[in-house]
């Protein structure tokens, strides 16, 4: 038999339990908008029975464990959602940077929809004032000016995108740098979690953290995952270990593979094979997307310059001068009008033929390349191409974008099956609070009444 | 399925970002009247609307070179008129030179050529309004006729300084025009020239002075079997040269009327591809307007409700 004082301890300890049911309810509630946290629950077992004549008597409940609600599932389902999410983000980002560089934007002018600052316009601007000097009306300055647009746009687009490409290989670097600092994060948590489980407790408050710096790292790069039973978790990507226990194996260094583009390797200087996360999204983007933007940049410069050219420097100008070029440079970033031509206009090689200043057929040559299909271009004319160009860049926007949509919707139905296991519901704790609460009372009654038992045992040998 | 209390915010909030994007979408599409804007809008469409643009801004400067020539064309017409009366009358003078018998007759008659051999080198050597000479081929910095005069005063030779080439001006997709005439082509192939042509046998210059050199020697005789028919040869040469630039001025004028046409098709084809039907984003946008105050209504109502309302 307990007696009033077993008794007396078995409402002792069920006043702790309730109160610790209590505690967990309000740590439970106090993180109700933490995003990170995964609700907790006391786990609430019978104590020991006592072995009587009469059979076994109870001798109440103690909490033995504090669990968190966590699905490991969902855990890596998200991990490897932000991964990919991470990844078309960057791209989204990285690749309308570049439309914004390009300038082509439809306005309502005049009659109809028009794109009246980018290339585009430029080009037909040079190639009517071309047209013009067929008439005798047009004026070479004013060709001149037309033409130092075109360089100018060709110039400013091709330096533009040279500094998203370096705003790029900063995002990188700069990811590169979290990256590593999670990685050490992750291994010191595990460490920690180590130590606390050791002795039969939870760590769940670390466990959260740890959470979070990996779904963090995830949104950088693509790694798996493996628990260990001691309670850490190991890192990878591919064969390479990244973090095992407590302890980073590796860590990743940005390094420039040549002409200004960064890739990613571990110490040893193996490139880690990324597929995912904002470093793989800004690497996919600046190789593919926006290098392929750049090189028809390059291309249409260079065929301008060389087809311009070609045609212009047979030509002669009215006073007999002749063998001089239109353009000089060979690409989009060094395209400019031939200076001495900027200087004096008037030196313009209109005519096929020395002297015959009303001949205007180089300049009739020079309007035909607007509509000359070109087969450096792909047969398209240069306008076409250019076109086409922003077409392509179009595109690859609308393909990341539909990506992300859909690996955020994908994120988003997996956060919310998350939520519904393991976030926190303020109606749920309320009851849960209210139930412990009459517990506690029904159990502060027994410890009362036992006193007041006590007491007339007490009383009995004074009286 | 178990509900927590984020789970009620985040879907909440995610709803209040779509339609709110929603709405800034066709408002947007509403002020512009675009809906496509930007190249990631619709891709395809923004590079048919380049390329119209493109063909729109050609059109626009084939338009622009028509006037160009029609102005040169109208130019060349009138001094052509001008020739050809120079010709009539210096043919009118041919024939009544055979019934003149006093010198003193024929002194007037050869002073009235030389005044048309001066209105002729006037009416030839005629600029457009950039000051090129326009019967000179592709020399047009000087006058295409140069004539040459005895101590008399009187034109003894006119010299063409011109040539035989013309430019040519695009007036619509491959098609080009001249509105340029040489003054004189004596090669045997190329342009007709204006006033010599040896295809023809055409020279107005050659007949007008040896008109004015035969009236002068009085050799009516030689007016009336050379300088005559010459002159009705170089009338009729005009004339044809004329009737080019009818020909010229008619082609002009459809390249304009087509030119106006591929401009309206070319808005129409834009329009269609890139402009917002007005009436429905506006009700759309209205629709989303409603549904966004519904759900912040409705959202706000339940999240104001919980049992924390109820304890007491």
């Amino acid at each position: 038999m307990l007696g009033l004082f077993g008794t007396l301890d078995l409402a002792s300890r069920s006043l702790a339990t309730q109160q610790e049911g209590t505690a967990v309810a309000g740590q439970n509630m106090a993180n109700v908008n933490n995003p990170a946290y995964a609700r907790e629950r006391t786990v609430v077992q019978t104590s020991a029975p006592l072995e009587t004549t009469a059979g076994e008597e109870g001798t109440g409940a103690d909490v033995v464990s504090i669990t968190e609600v966590r699905d490991s599932l969902l855990d890596s389902q998200i991990q490897s959602e932000n991964s990919a999410t991470g990844s078309f983000t960057a791209q989204q980002s990285a690749l309308q940077n570049a439309e914004a560089c390009l300038g082509e934007q439809l306005t309502n002018s005049g009659a109809s929809a028009a794109s009246t600052d980018g290339l585009a316009a430029k080009l037909s601007n040079l190639f009517n004032s071309f047209s013009s000097l067929t008439t005798g009306a047009g004026d070479p300055a004013a060709v001149v000016q037309s033409a130092q647009m075109v360089a100018t746009q060709f110039n400013q687009v091709s330096a533009n995108l040279s500094q998203v490409r370096g705003n790029l290989n900063l995002s990188i670097q700069n990811d590169v740098a979290s990256s590593n600092q999670d990685l050490k994060d992750i291994a010191a948590l595990n460490q920690q979690i180590v130590l606390a489980e050791a002795g039969g407790g939870t760590a769940n408050d670390l466990v959260d953290e740890r959470q979070q710096k990996i779904e963090d790292l995830a949104s950088m790069m693509n790694f798996s995952t493996v628990a260990q039973p001691n309670g850490s978790v190991d890192l990878s990507v591919g064969t390479d270990k990244l973090v095992t226990g407590g302890t980073v194996d590796d860590h990743l260094q940005a390094y420039d593979a040549g002409g200004g583009q960064l890739v990613v390797h571990n110490c040893a200087g193996l490139q880690l094979p990324l597929t995912g996360g904002s470093i793989a999204g800004n690497i996919t983007a600046r190789d593919g997307a926006l290098a392929g933007l750049q090189t028809s940049l390059n291309t249409l410069a260079s065929q301008l310059i060389t087809q311009v050219n070609n045609i212009y420097s047979a030509g002669y100008d009215s006073n007999g001068g002749t063998g001089r070029d239109f353009f000089t440079g060979i690409g989009a970033s060094d395209i400019a009008v031939n200076s001495g031509l900027v200087a004096d206009p008037s030196q313009f090689q209109a005519s096929s033929v020395a002297g015959a200043g009303g001949n205007t057929r180089i300049a009739l040559a020079l309007a035909n390349l607007a509509t000359q299909d070109n087969p450096a271009l792909g047969n398209q004319s240069i306008p076409q191409r250019y076109a086409q160009t922003v077409s392509t860049l179009g595109n690859a926007i609308d393909a990341a974008t539909d990506q992300l949509n859909t690996s955020q919707a994908i994120g988003a139905t997996l956060a919310n099956h998350r939520s519904s296991e393991s976030g926190v519901s303020i109606d749920e704790e309320m009851t849960n609070l209210m139930q412990f609460q009459k517990a506690y009372e029904a159990s502060a009654k027994l410890v009362t009444t036992l006193n007041a038992m006590m007491e007339t045992v007490i009383n009995m040998k004074t009286a | 399925m178990r509900i927590s209390s984020s789970l009620f915010t985040n879907n909440f909030l995610s709803q209040m970002n779509q339609l709110q994007g929603q709405q800034i979408q066709l408002q947007s599409q509403a002020t512009t009247g675009l809906k496509v804007t930007l190249p990631e809008d619709n891709p395809a469409v923004m590079n048919q609307a380049l390329n119209l643009q493109t063909q729109d801004a050609a059109n626009t400067q084939y338009q622009s070179n028509i006037t160009q020539l029609q102005n040169t064309a109208t130019t060349a017409a009138t001094a052509m008129s001008s020739l050809q009366t120079i010709t009539e009358q210096a043919g009118e003078i041919a024939t009544e030179a055979g019934g003149l018998t006093t010198p003193t007759q024929l002194a007037t008659y050869a002073k009235q050529v030389g005044n048309l051999i001066q209105e002729a080198l006037q009416a030839a050597n005629t600029q457009d309004t950039q000051g090129h000479y326009i019967f000179g081929g592709t020399i047009n910095n000087r006058p295409p006729f140069a004539a040459a005069s005895d101590s008399n005063g009187n034109v003894t030779a006119v010299t063409y300084q011109g040539n035989t080439d013309v430019p040519e001006s695009p007036i619509g997709a491959g098609q080009t025009a001249s509105a340029q005439v040489p003054g004189a082509n004596n090669t045997g192939s190329g342009p007709s020239g204006l006033l010599a042509d040896s295809r023809s046998g055409a020279d107005l210059f050659r007949d007008l002075i040896s008109l004015q050199q035969n009236l002068t020697s009085g050799n009516t005789a030689a007016i009336a079997s050379t300088d005559g028919p010459n002159l009705t040869t170089d009338e009729n040469h005009l004339v044809s040269g004329i009737a080019e630039n009818g020909v010229l001025q008619s082609t002009l004028e459809s390249a304009s009327a087509t030119a106006t046409q591929l401009d309206t098709s070319i808005t129409t084809q834009t329009s269609n591809l890139t402009s917002a039907d007005l009436a429905t984003t506006l009700t759309k946008l209205d629709q989303t307007q409603t549904a966004y105050q519904a759900a912040l209504q409705s959202g706000m109502m339940l999240m104001n409700l919980s049992i924390l309302n109820f304890i007491q």
